[in-house]
């Protein structure tokens, strides 16, 4: 099913808490929407199942407009953190609850069915079971089972991993995933995790305040945040404020931040080249008009440049930092520098056990980067 | 009409329901306790179709009103209010500080005096305090001389302090038990002594709930009607009790007057209570309570023995207030006239039943009585109460006005309501020219719902609010409408609170007397709590005999409120 949302707005009194978002998401999509806590993406997917009415704009099912259908007539499967399970029900009675509405799809009976969906999410032969004796994990899969078994057009998943530990969320965010594949079922995801939505997601939304801050494939967005917001939510990176100082004939730009002068290639993301499958849609909020595709002289600008692209020893735009702080992390190690009252984040891969002997704090270290692993946002 | 469209209206319906039955029960309000206190307003400042104040300002500037009704019934209410805490915080202190056995279950029979009939606790004070009750049967037992305690201002303040102390002592008990002990600690590590740590961390914890038990007593025993009637007569009268005698000697716009007067007094109260209640609502259980320790103690020092000796005198005497009056009762409806055990008490109810005349007060219509109306009241006060629940658990625009109009039956004292039902209803209203009159039992039905559908509220209401309301979201995304996900999730989960609320509104309208007194007398259909009172009259041993049937209905509700685990800790 194809989900379109159309210049939605959600209003309570003056609080506004989704303005005017526009998503639409392809059958069999895994689409993700993804901000911090109050961006307005649970109201989005409350207004998705019919919790809640938009204050203005409209959601269509396949092009279908949604206002005024009841929750229980939109066929859509909702999993919620808390689970949600019916306390007075056993598991087996709270995945058949839905098919006490509507035929079990595929034709056999609800035991049949339920019995189908249990065995899918692992926990065959738990009919009889009460939610309360389940572990969290095993409760979430009974709610996914539960949501999954009328044959639902669109699964909505509310934060469904936040409440277990950290393993076993991996686990089953796997296991959503490589179900949501098999059945090619329509879902969107709801998270505050910048790292689960770029792990699982087809496509990410990322909210801020409630407005869509840019649409894209994960490593889209990543790589080519559009604003700095994008780029400071979804994983570490430097954003650095500057102005620019000249064009040269070279190409590239150069750009000023307090004493020093960066070369940047010629601005990675301008107009016109998207370069994704879904490009066309990531235009999402038209903003991109008022954005200067070609910077000029005496311009500001900002630009970001992630941990793992700073350089130590690095040729080009080479700067002089003191370390304040380092954080092993298994792989690489965290070394944030003081640069002139600037925060500079470097990810310096792991080379042995002694290895980080250079990086005490208080002493200097030259960092620098590519001209082009910059990339300048709004 | 073909299949389709009948399955469509039926999922309308279906939909639609639960705002028809919130629709309904506004309607129920309306008719059945707005529109009469609204009557009890107008009979007070219409005089001949004509606004007026005279009959208010009568009152307002007459010594007797001012002084020997209304400053009368604010006195007995403080002194009330006092003998409440004294008698119900040492409890609180035992419950929620000491480990001893019958705990838990002496702390769920706090709840019985809500479930008591006050005219029977009132019977039980007169069998225990009267000439020939059993507190003067003792003296003379041992040879000292009689006391006369009945009709003394002091009579009233113990029978209130028997139906409040106890809230009292719930209400602190719960707040008591909520007070972190890790706080506590803290205090102590931070070199508090005991006492100051109680003082400057425990009490000011305390001090809410003490508060609020306090205003619920001083708002129960200003509005208090049977005690005072039975204990205080005529000669000790608060305003209920005035009000209820002008309307005997048909004085309608002075008992409206009076009622007004009351009403203002009781909402202004209640209404104080209710923000103060808002402001205070503490967070159910602590993590870590604070610990108890066994009434024995296990070394006798001097601090150790006072104190269990102390304690030991605070049971003598709760034996005294809550058990004797009751055991008074029982042994009185079986002692004869000599001393020795009868069954005449009882010998003459069958009697009296079987040969009585036709304008004389005969048990077993009483029986029937109570029981065909507690039964209707079931029928209307349930689902308003669980309509009412649903609505004041939820959050939307104008809750606040439904909350404060929902509890406003709460407020008014079922002789306004009693009288407005009887001026109202019972006598019948024009609508468009035709006369309409509802039978004095349908009034009754209907002021005790009133009464008691609040209990029914506030006995489902909580377990709606601790609901997750995603549960609803869950089942409605399945499939369900609103309504289907009523009966099939929220309603199992509520259950036990619905047949607590339902109890109670049994026990409630068995044991009613304020409304249904007054309108027993246009309509001659009384109860078991009136027949007490009439047989109160005149003899005593009838009377006690009556008691017992009634100690016998209502105990067997309150099983049944036990039973499903009551929940009036909220109050």
């Amino acid at each position: 099913m194809r989900l379109e949302l159309d210049a939605v707005s959600k209003r309570y009194g003056s609080a506004t808490a989704l303005d005017s978002v526009s998503l639409s998401v392809d059958d069999g999509e895994f689409f993700t929407l993804v901000g911090p806590s109050g961006c307005g993406k649970t109201t989005t997917l409350r207004c998705i199942a019919g919790f809640e009415s938009p204050t203005e704009g409209t959601v269509r099912f396949d092009g279908e407009s949604m206002a005024g259908v009841a929750p229980e007539s939109r066929g859509v499967g909702v999993v919620f953190q808390n689970y949600a399970l019916f306390p007075h029900l056993s598991v087996g009675e709270n995945v058949a609850y839905g098919l006490r509405f509507t035929d079990p799809p595929g034709g056999g009976t609800r035991d049949e069915r339920v019995a189908e969906l249990l065995d899918l999410v692992d926990l065959a032969g738990f009919e009889d079971r009460d939610p309360d004796s389940l572990s969290g994990g095993q409760q979430q899969r009974v709610a996914l089972a539960r949501a999954l078994a009328p044959g639902p057009d669109l699964l909505l998943l509310d934060e469904p991993m936040s409440a277990l530990d950290a393993r076993l969320r991996d686990r089953l965010r796997r296991q959503v995933k490589r179900i949501q594949s098999e059945l090619g079922v329509t879902t969107v995801y709801v998270t505050h995790d910048q790292s689960e939505a770029l792990a699982v997601s087809d496509r990410v939304a990322v909210l801020n305040r409630g407005r869509v801050e840019q649409v894209g494939r994960p490593r889209e967005l990543y790589h080519r945040p559009r604003t700095r917001f994008v780029a400071e939510f979804l994983g570490e990176n430097n954003v650095l404020d500057g102005v620019v100082e000249s064009r040269p004939e070279t190409g590239g730009i150069r750009v000023g931040v307090g004493d020093a002068v960066f070369t940047l290639a010629e601005g990675r993301r301008v107009l016109g080249q998207g370069g994704s499958a879904s490009g066309d849609r990531a235009e999402t909020d038209g903003r991109d008009g008022g954005r200067p595709a070609r910077p000029e002289t005496g311009d500001s600008l900002t630009f970001c440049v992630r941990p793992e692209q700073l350089r130590v020893g690095a040729e080009t735009n080479r700067v002089r930092g003191t370390v304040v702080d380092t954080e092993f992390q298994g792989a690489t190690t965290r070394v944030r520098l003081d640069w002139g009252g600037t925060e500079l984040v470097v990810a310096v891969e792991d080379g042995g056990e002694e290895s980080a002997a250079g990086f005490e704090d208080g002493t200097t270290l030259d960092i620098g980067f590519a001209p082009a692993s910059a990339h300048i946002v709004d | 009409m073909s299949r389709v469209s009948v399955r469509r209206v039926a999922r309308v319906l279906e939909q639609r329901l639960l705002t028809l039955v919130a629709a309904l029960t506004a309607v129920v309000l309306l008719v059945l306790f707005y529109y009469p206190v609204a009557t009890v307003f107008a009979d007070a400042v219409l005089v001949d179709g004509r606004l007026t104040v005279e009959p208010i300002a009568t009152i307002l500037t007459s010594e007797f009103y001012l002084v020997d009704i209304i400053w009368f019934t604010a006195k007995q209410a403080f002194y009330s209010t006092l003998a409440s805490l004294a008698l119900g915080l040492p409890a609180a202190w035992l419950f929620s500080r000491f480990e001893f056995r019958g705990r838990e279950t002496l702390r769920s029979l706090t709840i019985l005096p809500f479930v008591m009939p006050s005219i029977m606790v009132a019977i039980g004070f007169v069998a225990t305090f009267g000439r020939n009750g059993t507190l003067n049967r003792a003296l003379s037992a041992v040879g000292l001389p009689p006391v006369e305690l009945l009709f003394t201002l002091e009579a009233i303040i113990v029978a209130h302090a028997f139906y409040n102390a106890p809230l009292v002592a719930r209400v602190v008990t719960a707040a008591w038990e909520s007070v972190d002990a890790r706080t506590v600690e803290t205090a102590r590590s931070l070199g508090a002594n005991p006492r100051r740590a109680f003082r400057d961390v425990v009490l000011p914890q305390l001090l809410p709930s003490i508060g609020v038990g306090a205003t619920l007593t001083f708002i129960f025993t200003f509005a208090s009607f049977p005690i005072v009637l039975a204990l205080g007569g005529f000669q000790l009268a608060t305003i209920e009790v005035f009000v209820y005698s002008r309307v005997r000697d048909l004085a309608y716009a002075e008992a409206a007057s009076l009622a007004v007067i009351e009403t203002v007094i009781s909402i202004t109260l209640t209404a104080v209570y209710l923000r103060y209640e808002a402001s205070q609502r503490s967070a159910g259980g602590a993590a870590n309570p604070l610990p108890r320790r066994s009434v024995v103690p296990s070394d006798w020092t001097p601090k150790s023995t006072l104190r269990t000796v102390g304690i030991a005198g605070y049971a003598l005497v709760v034996g005294l207030v809550f058990v004797v009056p009751i055991a008074s009762m029982i042994l009185a409806s079986v002692t004869g006239g000599d001393g020795g055990f009868t069954l005449a008490n009882y010998a003459f109810l069958v009697e009296r039943q079987a040969t009585g005349a036709s304008f004389q007060v005969k048990p077993l219509p009483a029986i029937l009585n109570s029981l065909a109306f507690a039964a209707g009241t079931l029928v209307v006060a349930v689902p308003m109460g669980v309509v009412m629940a649903v609505l004041t658990t939820r959050r939307y625009r104008g809750r606040g006005l439904i909350d404060v109009l929902s509890m406003a039956p709460f407020a008014v004292s079922g002789i306004v309501v009693g009288l407005g039902l009887l001026r109202g209803l019972v006598f019948g209203v024009d609508v468009l020219g035709t006369r309409i009159r509802v039978t004095g039992a349908l009034a009754i039905v209907a002021a005790h719902a009133v009464g008691a559908y609040p209990f029914v509220t506030r006995n489902v209401a909580p377990l709606f609010a601790r609901l997750d309301g995603r549960l609803v979201e869950s089942a409605r995304s399945l499939g369900a409408t609103r309504t289907r996900a009523l009966v099939d999730i929220e309603l199992p989960l509520v259950w036990t609170g619905v047949v607590a609320g339902a109890a109670f509104a049994v026990a409630i309208s068995i044991g009613e007397f304020d409304s249904t007194i007054i309108l027993a007398e246009g309509a001659g259909s009384y109860t078991m709590p009136i027949a007490v009172e009439r047989f109160l009259g005149r003899r005593l041993g009838p009377a006690t005999a009556m008691g017992c049937l009634l100690l016998l209905v209502t105990s067997a509700s309150f099983l049944v409120v036990d039973r499903f685990g009551g929940r009036w800790g909220e109050l």
